[in-house]
């Protein structure tokens, strides 16, 4: 035979140029894909905190403009958009100045002509100008802006004054001297001072605004009231409020008045002293109403509100907030019809935007001239400073989020009307001038309280069900269970929410004691049937394989449920008795027994209902996570444990337990990440009322539920919107810190068993 | 891995040591029945619950004395139990449905048991589901159709409700037809006529003619609808209540007639798949109360199958990088973490960032770059079904990542060896070896994905899903597939329902009936997922070197 052998082709062995230049093109649009995708995934946490990196700004103030005014202003005011600044100076004119152009135009006031003006005062809200007269007369004007487009397609500020009807005073003599005027649009009420010294007197008249079908409403007087007697000293500072029928009088001996005008009159509700026997600086309201921001000798600036002091007492001021001093000249003070922003002069010549909520300092610096008087305009959007002798500045504000910031999301906040600081969430309100409250603390409470009595429920559940069917369960059973687990973890939560919201609570609501009655039966039940199944005669006990205990215990549990079912009602009657409050007569009946023994509500949807549901979500991923923890434990120990002569309990307690224990707890972190960010169940099952208390029978609202159901209907960019993204990222930030903290006692745990 | 373990797995010793801590092992057993227990009792709940939301229970004519006065009504019982009064003693509370909206104003009235003087089962009564006021209980009496009265007794009877119930159902068809699709085709024209006229491709000149026609058309079609509904009115069916009270309805608010106390078990059951049918295909009705769920299924059926479509070659190729590309180092172990931790952060935020991100950033440049014409009302600057297919496709990707890694990582080592060995490239590696090879645990990853994502309701919330939606994402109308648009959701159904109805007694049953089906479809993705993972681990079982 003869051989023949032929050198290969070496071709053969060539990869063909196709083959390596897709495998190089595929190589590519893998790592480029992959690249991609995983920075998507980290985008996540960039985009949501994009949206929140603004709340924790200040505000940024830039220079926009200057103009001159006639020297002497008494009285400073803007058109809404910041345009036209108008200033009176007594006198029967007023003078707008436009600053982009400077260009000045005067107005004259119909009525005015024949006026010595002595006292006047402004009210940014209605851009209303209260005037007195040397004569005992009091009147006032308005100026109106009109916003109308030119011919050259951009907009022209029309100025208008509208002056309104005089009044001659009935009390005291001479001339005004100080005057104030507020107005709720139903109400009006001016607080007008005549004379200096002793013989000084105060007057506060009552005026209403009676409005026919058509055309302008007619001012008419209600009364005209003599309010020296009242006050006891001199009045230094006059301050009517923005909701017309409330006064702050400063007086000589350092205390302020507070008086009260209603159909009866009026009447001195309060004396406060907030800097002891000196004469605050200046005293204003902000907007609302409802606050006054007092400066005091050495700068002091502090704030005093309305709010009751106990459940059923009167609204009186109190001292709530203290600034930062400023210096001794009497501050310059302009107060936002936007929100609770406040401008007042510093102590080093500038002037500083302060937020009421928070307490907080927004921006601070120089303005370049000597500021006497400062307005903010209604949108929010500039503030213009003046100087004695006329110079005016404006500033642009760019300030979206004064009510945000560290404290007023994670601090204790004293919001107007309350009696003191606390964490408050409620984003919207009724009015205008409601004071939004964005605590993050009562949610995140939420949020814990909710995971907290579900774990309370599920840890103990899952828990024993992992070591049972880890460690003695038959191989065919579990087979069975583990899918099961698994199927139940993907129940839709807004499946069980709806369970536990609309099915369970109401049954529950009524057998609150034989729920207690089972939770406590179950237990001790199933360790009774143990310890008497462990005394039976070891050939019966053989009969049954080990490892079929939990069907065994199956009619025990029923027995210990059907007990603890029937037994509720018994127990309600031994212990739960209280009076009826309808009656009089003594009621078993938990629902109000509970509110009465611990003086907290009882609510249908509560945290029973809750942790019990929330089971169904945690239970599968605790008893997963810590079943292949306890499975995953070396074989050999456990058998070098049993060859010992261990029992089958000791060496669950003794090896299997300890050598998981790090994968157990992982298994508890993973699944409070679950039951933190869950949604659908805490919407439908709590009560979402952001409360703080732990009780077991009401609800709360979870960080989760609050964007869920906020969100939709946040306007965009607003604070509200960018709380609830804050609220997200706080969501965010706990899940991912505790998973991380799970995920690395996991690898440790593998590496650990693996040396094993 | 180690073989299980199955600790003391032998019979027991005789010694006392066996006793040592029984009780306790009892306790773990009593922690996985309770677990058991609870998820089978759940199944087995809304399995029950649901399917008797479907099942044509008999009306019972219920004779009541209360103060000496006796009433009569005629309803359903849907439920009992006992109330405890405030002087402490338990009633028997009943709870029947009695319909008649329309006349009795509340749907249901609660009984006290011991109030019930006498109970029968009148042969004759009908449930009538009709468009409004929710079903109706009475007694035939008579048709009208003008002039010509059919009464109840007559043999005729029976023929003649059975002809016009048939030619109200093509009449309303008839309607939906010229009113959904013709006017609406007129409307929209109409709407791009003016948007062409503001922004100025069609001069003032031309469209005032074409204006004109759809405007005649328009009306022409809207006198149609008129003469249809007046056919709809045309017979009226007249009934009694059974306290007495005249029911007078039109034929052609009639959609079913149903004597439940005629009708026997087969009856009953061909009712039952009927209702099943229509809750399955028709349009809710009356604040979704009524009706079927054919628009949620729709929405979540596309919903899901838009998000698999993005998730599944984004997460193979992230997880086939992760795996077989990256270098294995710190840094992929990071990733890796982090990836498994995304798994694990709650849903909601993925809502947050898909109205961010999705609606806000993305939909509103296409808006000002594709749709400027239609500002300031926006396209796709709103929650629409693309932007809560994305969201929920971000959702899952860590999911299927995590399945497709695992899949990967299964491929016995020896197996790329050999495929390298024959001088294959990387590519042709894993693309003809290794991919093949872990295909059905990628195919877990991706049914799994797909229950978590048709099961997810909060993030929806916030990008796209609405309780009624006008239309379908999917329709004929040009050009067919309207991403941008609202779409309707079962799980969000069930919420909507059970929450934000206004008569939530009335929709308990329209509600459990929902959640099953939803509970059905997870199922079954989920057994399917747990099943062709069963085969692939036996496959590996026996190839493993």
């Amino acid at each position: 035979m003869q051989e023949t052998f032929d050198a290969p082709d070496p071709r053969r062995f060539e990869v063909s140029r196709a083959t390596l230049w897709f495998d190089r093109l595929m190589g590519w649009l893998i790592r480029c894909g992959g690249i991609a995708v995983i920075l998507a995934v980290f985008g996540i946490l960039y985009f949501v905190a994009k949206e929140v990196v603004p709340l924790f700004r200040g505000a940024t103030v830039a220079e926009a403009g200057s103009a001159q005014l006639p020297p002497d202003a008494k009285v400073l005011g803007v058109d809404e958009w910041g345009t036209t600044a108008f200033s009176y100076h007594g006198g029967s004119t007023v003078h707008f100045t436009e600053i982009a152009t400077g260009v000045r135009h005067e107005h004259s006031l119909a009525g005015f002509e024949d006026a010595e003006v002595t006292a006047c005062s402004f009210d940014p809200v209605r851009a209303r100008v209260a005037v007195g007269t040397a004569n005992g007369r009091v009147g006032s004007f308005v100026v109106r802006f009109e916003r109308k487009a030119d011919d050259s397609g951009g907009f022209e500020v029309v100025p208008r004054v509208e002056s309104e009807p005089w009044f001659r005073l009935e009390h005291g003599s001479g001339s005004v001297t100080a005057v104030s005027d507020g107005d709720s649009g139903a109400t009006r009420l001016v607080a007008v001072k005549r004379g200096e010294g002793a013989s000084a007197n105060v007057a506060i008249l009552r005026l209403s605004m009676k409005r026919g079908l058509v055309g302008k409403g007619k001012l008419t007087l209600l009364g005209e009231h003599d309010v020296t007697p009242l006050l006891g000293s001199e009045a230094r500072l006059l301050r009517a409020s923005q909701n017309g029928m409330a006064a702050l009088i400063a007086c000589a001996d350092g205390g302020v008045r507070y008086l009260l005008a209603d159909a009866g009159g009026v009447s001195l509700r309060q004396t406060f002293e907030p800097f002891a026997d000196s004469v605050p600086l200046s005293m204003d309201f902000l907007f609302g109403g409802v606050s006054a921001i007092l400066t005091g000798p050495g700068g002091i600036q502090e704030q005093w509100s309305l709010f009751r002091g106990s459940e059923d007492a009167e609204r009186l001021f109190g001292r709530t907030k203290s600034f930062p001093a400023l210096g001794d000249a009497v501050p310059v003070f302009a107060s936002s019809q936007r929100n609770r922003t406040f401008l007042t002069s510093d102590d080093d010549g500038g002037v500083a935007l302060r937020h009421s909520t928070s307490g907080d300092t927004r921006w601070e610096g120089e303005v370049g001239i000597d500021p006497a008087l400062a307005v903010m305009d209604a949108k929010g959007e500039h503030f213009l400073v003046a100087d004695a002798r006329g110079g005016l500045r404006r500033f642009h504000v760019h300030d979206p989020h004064p009510e945000a910031g560290w404290r007023a999301f994670f601090g204790k906040v004293w919001y107007e009307g309350g009696s003191g600081p606390v964490w408050q969430w409620q984003s919207t309100g009724g009015s205008d001038d409601f004071e939004p409250k964005f605590s993050m603390m009562p949610l995140i409470f939420g949020s814990l309280k909710g995971t907290a009595y579900a774990m309370l429920f599920s840890v103990p559940v899952a828990l024993l069900a992992a070591v049972f069917s880890a460690a003695f369960l038959p191989q065919e059973f579990k087979r069975v269970i583990k899918p099961l687990m698994e199927i139940m973890a993907s129940l839709p939560s807004v499946v069980l929410g709806f369970l536990a919201g609309l099915w369970l609570a109401p049954i529950l609501e009524t057998r609150v004691p034989s729920v207690l009655a089972i939770l406590v039966l179950l237990p001790l039940t199933a360790l009774a049937a143990g310890f008497l199944w462990c005394r039976l005669p070891i050939r019966v006990r053989n009969r049954i394989a080990p490892g079929s205990e939990w069907w065994l215990v199956l009619p025990v549990l029923a027995l210990a449920g059907w007990t603890g079912w029937i037994a509720g009602p018994l127990v309600e009657s031994w212990c739960f008795t209280c009076t009826d409050p309808a009656t009089g007569g003594t009621i078993a009946d938990f629902r109000l027994w509970w509110p009465q023994a611990t003086g907290t509500a009882f609510e249908q949807r509560n945290s029973l209902v809750l942790g019990f549901m929330m089971g169904f979500a945690v239970i599968p991923v605790i008893f997963t996570i810590a079943e292949d923890a306890l499975s995953n434990v070396p074989r050999p120990l456990t058998s070098a444990a049993a060859a010992l002569g261990a029992s089958r309990w000791h060496v669950v307690r003794t090896i299997l337990l300890p050598v998981a224990s790090a994968g157990i707890f992982s298994a508890l972190m993973i699944g409070f990440g679950r039951a933190v960010g869950e949604t659908m169940i805490m919407v439908m099952a709590t009560g979402n009322t952001p409360i703080t208390e732990w009780n077991l029978f009401n609800g709360m609202r979870t960080l989760s539920a609050n964007i869920a159901v906020e969100l939709p209907e946040a306007s965009v960019g607003s604070t509200h919107y960018r709380a609830l993204f804050l609220g997200a990222v706080v969501l965010f930030a706990m899940t991912f810190v505790m998973n991380t903290a799970a995920e690395l006692l996991r690898q440790r745990l593998r590496e650990r068993n693996r040396i094993v | 891995m180690d073989a299980p373990h199955h600790i003391g797995a032998g019979p027991f010793a005789t010694t006392g040591r066996s006793r040592q801590g029984e009780p306790w092992v009892w306790l773990t057993a009593a922690g996985l029945t309770l677990g058991v227990l609870m998820a089978l009792g759940l199944f087995v709940l809304i399995l029950v619950k649901g399917a008797a939301s479907f099942w044509p229970r008999s009306v019972e004519r219920i004779e009541i004395r209360q103060d000496s006065a006796t009433t009569v009504i005629a309803g359903i019982i849907t439920q009992e139990n006992e109330r405890r009064a405030t002087d402490g003693t338990l009633h028997q509370q009943i709870q029947i449905f009695r319909g008649n909206r329309d006349l009795s104003g509340e749907a249901f009235v609660y009984l006290d048991r011991k109030d019930i003087t006498a109970t029968t089962r009148p042969e004759s009564m009908l449930v009538l589901e009709r468009l409004e006021y929710g079903p109706a209980i009475v007694e035939a009496v008579a048709l009208e159709t003008g002039g010509t009265r059919v009464a109840a007794e007559d043999p005729a009877f029976a023929n003649e409700l059975e002809r016009l119930l048939d030619e109200g159902r093509r009449l309303r068809k008839q309607l939906l037809r010229v009113e959904r699709r013709d006017i609406g085709a007129v409307s929209r024209e109409l709407e791009a006529l003016d948007r062409a006229q503001r922004g100025g491709t069609v001069a003032t000149q031309e469209a005032a003619p074409r204006r004109v026609a759809l405007e005649a058309r328009f009306e022409k079609l809207r006198a149609e609808a008129l003469r249809i509904r007046s056919q709809l009115s045309a017979a009226t069916f007249v009934g009694v209540t059974a306290d007495d009270r005249e029911l007078r309805m039109a034929t052609g608010d009639l959609l079913d007639v149903f004597a439940p106390n005629q009708a026997g078990w087969t009856g009953r059951l061909g009712e039952t798949l009927r209702r099943v049918w229509k809750f399955l295909v028709e349009n809710p009705r009356e604040a979704n109360t009524e009706g079927g769920v054919f628009p949620a299924i729709f929405g979540t059926v596309v919903m899901t199958l838009v998000m698999s479509l993005f998730v599944t070659p984004f997460g193979v190729i992230a997880a086939i990088y992760l795996r077989e590309y990256a270098r294995q180092g710190l840094l992929v172990r990071i990733v890796r973490v982090c990836v498994n931790n995304l798994a694990g952060v709650p849903s909601i935020v993925f809502g947050v960032f898909g109205l961010a991100f999705f609606v806000y950033f993305v939909g509103g440049f296409v808006d000002r770059s594709l749709y400027a014409d239609r500002l300031p009302t926006p396209t796709f600057g709103t929650p629409g079904i693309l932007w809560a297919s994305l969201t929920l496709a971000l959702l899952t990707l860590p999911v299927l990542i995590v399945a497709t890694e695992e899949a990967l990582g299964a491929v016995p080592r020896g197996v790329r060896e050999a495929a390298l060995a024959c001088g294959a490239s990387k590519w042709q590696m894993i693309q003809r070896v290794v991919l093949p090879a872990s295909l059905p645990g990628i195919l877990t990853g991706i049914i799994l994905a797909m229950a978590r994502g048709a099961g997810e309701v909060a993030p929806l919330m916030l990008v796209g899903v609405v309780k009624l939606a006008p239309s379908l994402p999917v329709d004929t109308i040009a050009p067919f597939i309207h991403p941008e648009r609202k779409f309707m959701h079962l799980g969000f159904h069930i919420y909507d329902l059970g929450f934000q109805s206004p008569d939530a007694e009335a929709a308990k049953p329209m509600v459990f009936a929902t959640a099953l089906l939803l509970i059905l479809v997870v199922v079954i993705l989920n057994l399917a997922a747990i099943l062709i993972r069963n085969r692939i681990r036996k496959r590996f079982a026996t190839s493993s070197f």
